[in-house]
């Protein structure tokens, strides 16, 4: 069974490298971008079972990036893992359709199995929507 | 100044150390998270060296970071108790090389996330002001703030000190047009009591490059003015 993908993104070149390497000692295969604009990079390229976004980053902010993450793919699973996340801004993450929010600092093990049941998530959703094609398919031959 | 002109710049002051000190704290938290991911690494890799890997000279490569780390932490802290103690007294001797290093040094988070590059150019010789060094730092605050809203991402602000007639100025240079300094409100009001406090003037004035300059000029007016070096 392949790993589980994800794509890390915070502008703290020491944190993303020191939580990437945790989180691929942990059996997962992780790509990092340093920015929103190099996160919409790696998601036009790439499928990945969850992203992980900071909030507060040069240029495109984690609001942004999240937004637009979410018009390039909608089923994509993004959780939030912020320094300092608002009641306001976890409001309109959570409206973005970001499916948790994490303050820094977190337990690398709960965020591991977050990342674990997005894949989960993904998977059954690909499933889902394969069952309806096939479905819409045999509703039109009549079969 | 006279400590009589202080409460014309509580509120103003307020909003000020409010931001900054938002700004520093977020930076020193990035710093804990740092170290923190990295002690967890270390737990990591001391774990995996004791069922057999090879994990020493990784042990003390992630020390060396830490280390790192902690000095980071200790200039924004620097910075922080520098701010602080800029209230101290409403009219002092400062040098003015030492107060654009303490904006530097504030100044860099906004400049990081507006993806402006922030180029500080103090001056080669001590210049001794008399006045409010919290004062002067709300108005270069003030500047700033006008000129860094006007940047583009990717463009250069220069930030330096000539002197004209006898007098220090303050320029802050930017690539792009700078707006005038009535366009906002609330930052032409900050500016206004800062410079008042001061007795410094302050304009903003085009290149002929397409660019612009804020000009702080010190020492223009009935209030404080250099002192001697």
């Amino acid at each position: 069974m392949p790993a589980d993908r994800v794509l890390l993104v915070d502008d703290e070149v020491s944190f993303l490298e020191a939580l990437a390497e945790r989180l691929r000692m942990r059996g997962l295969e992780v790509v990092c971008a340093k920015s929103g604009r190099e996160a919409l990079a790696e998601v036009e390229n790439q499928v990945f079972d969850a992203v992980v976004l900071d909030l507060a980053m040069p240029g495109l902010d984690g609001i942004e990036t999240l937004r637009r993450l979410r018009q390039l793919q909608p089923e994509l699973q993004v959780m939030i893992l912020s320094g300092r996340a608002t009641v306001q801004t976890a409001v309109e993450a959570t409206r973005l359709g970001a499916t948790d929010i994490f303050e820094k600092p977190t337990e690398v093990d709960t965020l591991v199995q977050r990342i674990r049941s997005a894949r989960a998530a993904r998977l059954a959703r690909e499933a889902e929507t394969t069952q309806q094609h096939i479905d819409e398919i045999m509703r039109s031959k009549g079969w | 100044m006279a400590e009589g002109r202080r409460p014309g710049l509580q509120r103003e002051g307020l909003r000020f150390f409010g931001a900054v000190g938002a700004g520093l704290s977020h930076e020193l938290s990035n710093v804990f998270n740092i170290i923190n991911e990295l002690s967890g690494l270390q737990q990591d890799i001391a774990a995996a060296a004791q069922a057999g890997g090879a994990g020493i000279a990784r042990l003390s490569e992630l020390a060396a970071r830490i280390k790192s780390q902690v000095a980071r932490g200790e200039e924004i802290n620097r910075s922080l108790h520098r701010l602080s103690h800029s209230v101290d007294e409403a009219e002092e001797v400062f040098d003015l090389g030492d107060a654009l290093a303490l904006f530097g040094a504030l100044a860099a988070r906004p400049a990081r996330l507006a993806e402006v590059e922030l180029a500080l150019r103090p001056p080669a010789d001590p210049i001794a002001l008399s006045g409010d060094p919290f004062a002067l730092l709300l108005a270069l605050h003030a500047c700033f703030k006008g000129v860094l809203g006007a940047a583009e991402s990717g463009r250069r602000v220069e930030v330096r000190t000539e002197s004209v007639a006898g007098r220090v100025r303050v320029v802050l240079a930017s690539a792009d047009p700078v707006p005038g300094l009535g366009s906002d409100p609330a930052l032409a009001s900050m500016l206004d009591l800062a410079c008042a406090a001061l007795g410094a003037v302050a304009r903003s004035e085009p290149d002929g490059r397409g660019g612009g300059s804020v000009i702080l000029e010190l020492g223009a007016g009935s209030g404080p003015g250099t002192g001697d070096p």
